[in-house]
């Protein structure tokens, strides 16, 4: 199945990329002051545009829109090709939501301003080329070149073991992503070699009828690149050290974009190009889903490194994503989709709650914290919608994508969706301890502390417009769930059509 | 009564010395060097004339419209040596450019460095024409023995005599194995011509053969300090000063690789099975052994001399697929990858003038504050051999992969991503050094604006060819395209 390409009239995906980085080299030119009212401002525009075309987007019917091409390296047949469908469309819109969010929260930043906003715009740029690309050399330059702003901002600054964190997110990375390239050049050569067209891109190498070992081999090699993104257990030992290391802002991008690729890459690449070994597989990748889901949120009730423990629910929930992705039926996916947004806005607003308290009381441990809640009203009530739509909390974005995912699993295997949505109580447990341990037990207050905290300043204007748009968006997400399944049905239906037969 | 030599010429016509013209000059300004420098201490004069002759020499490719071959079967002039000339000449004027500062701050004056660099020059220019052992040969000499002696030069430096003396005796055994080869494949074949060698091999390859054969990888892989003949190469490459280091991991590794593409496909297109493995395995030990020792030097300038011995694996590995596309990605690797060597060994260069500064890893610590464009462009070299996208050392990897999946040799490319995986370690270590560690002191350290422009230069082309790599692809074809013809036209 080719789909309908629709071109677009003016270029605006690409538009989108270069603007962050005119928007760098703009800031590179300028001195410190203007950094910050730069790049809010750039980033204002992009999550505007994207907002635009995720309102004029139609969803009747697969389509690529806003499609452009241009030959970048015809010896091997690799161009630059961009649009998006509604799976692109959506991370598009939630990579700018994220970053706008991130510069307005980014006030307090000391050391090197100028350096921390063009590494986050040039970051943004490629987060952006990672979603919106169809050439998978295209995919694959955007998909490294993210790491070298996220490895100086991890690095440059982040907390006392920054730059073991760094150097680990950066080689877990790398060395998953270079088996991708492989695969991606074993499927370009087996293309060559059986239907003698040479070209990297998607829809090219989606007409492949590949044997079915080698088939189950490109899974793998793919499957790898993108586990190590996601992350899923074995391969998350990366996430809690850069989290834990990294400054909010960084931390918030990591958690609502960093982590989405991984998943991208298994509904966008893995399903629809094998779709077999997809079902040789499911088996697999449902235990190690049920094994992040269960094992990660055990893990994190042990923590009392709040940033730690928002961690561990990130892989946690990514595992609620793996598992309704490899249900291989239209609930699973359209669940995972929703819970990858609906995670983006949460484990963003949980990050920007942990940077809250950490700017407020200097600690991330649970054993400093506590009691806050009454001395800081509005961000508690912020930090608890947030939590609970984490947590799944019907009305919410959380409980959309997961009651999805555990249907769509259900159809499939009973005991996978038994354990996952056990694990549901798990995950409300370490929220709530969360919440309980760095918001309540006033009682436990001494004197002293009481004092201090009578001095705490809510949320200042910058840390309140920051919270909005995300807790805003869960409540949109969660009441009126239907626009944004309709949104992505298709997508979903194209993404399963060699599975169902469609 | 006619002489000697007009009896060759009526029997076999004068020889086309038009096209020999960048020869001629580089031939002419050395040996003008050579005098001139007995009479003049004057470095200046001495780098500009140096500049002044590969200028014209390069001037003078471009007037060279017709290939052909000349001195009677001996020099062939085509597109892929002009090319590779013309590479060896401009990135030499990068290095003349930037030597005297240098040699000043050591304090370690020889008139004899211009005109011996210029001999290797003419040297890896012989190298890169030759359809003929023997052309070959003299090439490979003039080049080495120039080496040996640069590497020798610098006044009152103990290490500098161990690291030449070292690269004397191996590359002396080097030589001696390479003619050894070459007696093996002339018993055999009866020619040093390539194309005479090549049809009569065929795909026949008997033992004698098989022993030239692997007997000429060997010295071939000696003098690209392929493991396990690199044992000369850190010494060797730490000990020299630092721009004749640039010169020898950057356009002596370019000539060479040039010349090995030339007398593989030159003489033995048709033993592909044969050298395919050679490379293979000579290719994955320099990749594991070159990153896996880089990791563990705190000495930058060593460290580089390992990551080149793991480059030379990376690209010579691009050889182990025996076909086209592994032609096409080793020259665009090793066209690409000749700006990343020399901009970090120039990049140590204009350091190294500085009190203070020992190449030492924490010497890097705080770069990023203390000259932050400077460290921005040391970065972009960095990601750009750890082969990180958008630079053009990724694109070279990436050309290597696609040259040894289509061949299924599917081993070489595991190899090399664990290998790349493991480079990271100490290329992060350095960028991490410059940027997310403090400075100790906050002295700053003087570079000239020649310096500063030639590592800028050679850091955005790196970025430049990552993004836009289609030219140099294009050429890499041509290139590779002119070789067979070459082969397979006489």
């Amino acid at each position: 199945m080719i789909p309908e390409f629709v071109h677009a009239g003016f270029p605006i995906l690409s538009a989108l990329i270069i603007v962050p980085m005119i928007a760098a080299a703009i800031v590179f030119a300028l001195n410190e002051k203007m950094a910050k009212p730069v790049s809010i401002f750039t980033s204002a525009v992009v999550f505007v545009i994207s907002s635009y075309l995720l309102l004029i987007y139609d969803p009747s019917g697969y389509k690529i829109q806003f499609y452009e091409k241009y030959q970048w390296i015809p010896q091997f047949g690799i161009s630059y090709e961009v649009g998006v469908d509604a799976l692109s469309l959506t991370m598009l819109w939630l990579t700018a939501l994220a970053f706008f969010v991130s510069f307005i929260w980014s006030t307090n930043i000391e050391k090197r301003i100028k350096e921390y906003f063009i590494a986050f715009l040039i970051l943004e740029a490629a987060c952006i080329g990672v979603f919106v690309a169809w050439d998978l050399v295209a995919f694959y330059v955007f998909w490294e070149v993210m790491l070298i702003p996220m490895f100086l901002i991890i690095g440059i600054w982040g907390y006392a073991e920054r730059l073991y964190a760094a150097t680990k997110f950066f080689i877990y990375t790398f060395f998953g992503s270079l088996f991708l390239l492989i695969g991606v050049i074993g499927m370009y050569i087996y293309n060559f070699y059986t239907n003698g067209v040479l070209s990297t891109s998607y829809f090219d190498l989606l007409n492949v009828k590949l044997p079915h070992n080698l088939e189950l081999i490109f899974f793998l090699l793919l499957a790898l690149g993108f586990a190590v993104k996601v992350p899923m257990w074995p391969f998350h030992t990366w996430l809690p050290a850069a989290h834990v290391q990294a400054p909010t802002a960084g931390s918030v991008i990591l958690a609502a974009v960093l982590l989405k690729m991984g998943t991208y890459g298994f509904v966008r690449f893995n399903l629809p190009w094998f779709p077999e070994a997809s079902k040789y597989f499911m088996p697999v990748m449902f235990a190690l889903g049920v094994i992040a889901i269960i094992y990660t949120a055990m893990m994190a009730i042990a923590q009392t490194h709040i940033k730690r423990l928002i961690a561990y629910s990130s892989v946690s929930h990514m595992g609620f994503v793996t598992i309704g992705t490899f249900a291989l039926n239209q609930e699973g996916v359209n669940g995972a989709i929703i819970t990858m947004i609906s995670h983006g806005l949460t484990s963003g607003a949980l990050f920007l709650a942990a940077g809250f308290i950490y700017e407020r009381l200097h600690s991330y441990e649970m054993k400093d914290l506590g009691g806050m809640a009454k001395f800081v009203p509005v961000f508690a009530t912020l930090f608890m919608i947030s939590a609970m739509a984490s947590a799944g909390l019907p009305g919410l974005s959380g409980f959309v994508g997961e009651f999805l995912v555990l249907l769509g699993t259900f159809k499939v295997s009973v005991l996978t969706a038994t354990l996952a949505g056990l694990s549901l109580i798990v995950g409300a447990a370490y929220t709530l301890w969360l919440y309980k341990k760095t918001m309540f037990e006033e009682e436990l207050l001494s004197e002293e502390r009481i004092k201090e905290y009578e001095h705490l300043k809510d949320l200042n204007k910058a840390e309140l417009w920051s919270f909005l748009p995300f807790v805003i968006f869960m409540f949109v997400i969660g009441l009126y769930p239907n626009w944004w399944i309709n949104l992505i049905n298709t997508t979903s239906q194209f993404v399963l059509h060699k599975i169902v037969g469609g | 009564m006619m002489s000697i030599i007009q009896q060759i010429v009526s029997g076999l016509g004068t020889p086309n010395f038009f096209v020999l013209m960048p020869e001629i000059i580089i031939t002419t300004t050395a040996l003008l060097l050579l005098v001139v420098e007995l009479f003049t201490k004057n470095k200046n004069l001495l780098s500009t004339l140096a500049i002044l002759g590969l200028g014209l020499a390069i001037i003078s490719i471009f007037f060279i419209q017709q290939g052909d071959i000349t001195l009677f079967g001996l020099y062939i002039v085509d597109t892929f040596s002009l090319w590779f000339k013309f590479m060896i000449l401009i990135t030499s004027i990068i290095i003349f450019a930037v030597f005297n500062p240098y040699i000043e701050s050591k304090r370690t004056f020889y008139g004899e460095n211009y005109y011996l660099m210029l001999f290797a020059i003419l040297g890896m220019m012989i190298m890169v024409s030759s359809p003929n052992l023997v052309t070959f040969y003299i090439g490979l000499e003039l080049m080495s023995v120039s080496i040996y002696i640069l590497v020798g030069l610098w006044k009152r430096d103990y290490k500098s005599k161990e690291g030449a003396f070292k690269y004397l005796i191996i590359g002396g055994a080097g030589t001696a194995i390479i003619s050894y080869a070459i007696a093996l494949i002339y018993g055999r074949t009866g020619s040093f011509d390539f194309i005479r060698i090549a049809s009569e091999i065929q795909d026949k390859a008997d033992i004698g053969v098989l022993g030239g054969l692997l007997l000429l990888i060997v010295g071939l892989a000696l003098k690209a300090s392929a493991v396990p003949f690199h044992f000369w190469t850190p010494d060797a490459y730490e000990s020299a000063l630092t721009p004749i280091t640039a010169f020898m991991g950057g356009v002596v590794k370019l000539a060479t690789y040039a010349a090995i593409v030339r007398v593989i496909i030159g003489a033995f297109p048709f033993s592909e099975e044969i050298w395919a493995y050679g490379w293979a395995i000579l290719a994955a030990a320099s990749m594991i052994i070159g990153n896996f020792v880089a990791l563990r030097q705190k000495d930058v300038k060593r460290m580089l001399a390992y990551s080149s011995i793991a480059h030379t694996g990376y690209i010579v590995g691009a050889l182990a697929s025996g076909n086209i596309i592994g032609f096409q990605a080793l020259i665009f690797y090793s066209l690409v990858y000749v700006f990343m060597a020399i901009g970090g060994f120039i990049f140590l260069a204009a350091f190294e003038k500085n009190e203070g500064w020992t190449n030492h890893i924490d010497d890097f610590k705080g770069l990023a504050k203390k000259h932050p464009i400077m460290a921005l462009y040391m970065l972009i070299l960095m990601f750009s051999m750890l082969g990180i996208p958008p630079t053009a050392g990724f694109m070279g990897k990436f050309g290597v992969f696609i040259a040894l999946i289509s061949a299924n040799v599917w081993w070489l490319a595991v190899v090399l991503v664990i290998t790349s995986i493991v480079s990271a370690g100490y290329y992060l270590k350095i960028v991490a050094n410059m940027y997310m560690h403090d400075p100790a002191d906050d002295r700053r350290f003087y570079l000239t604006p020649m310096e500063k422009s030639v590592i800028a230069f050679l850091s955005i082309i790196t970025l430049l060819l990552g993004i836009y790599p289609a030219i140099f692809w294009d050429i890499s074809n041509l290139l590779t395209q002119s070789l067979v013809m070459v082969s397979i036209a006489r």
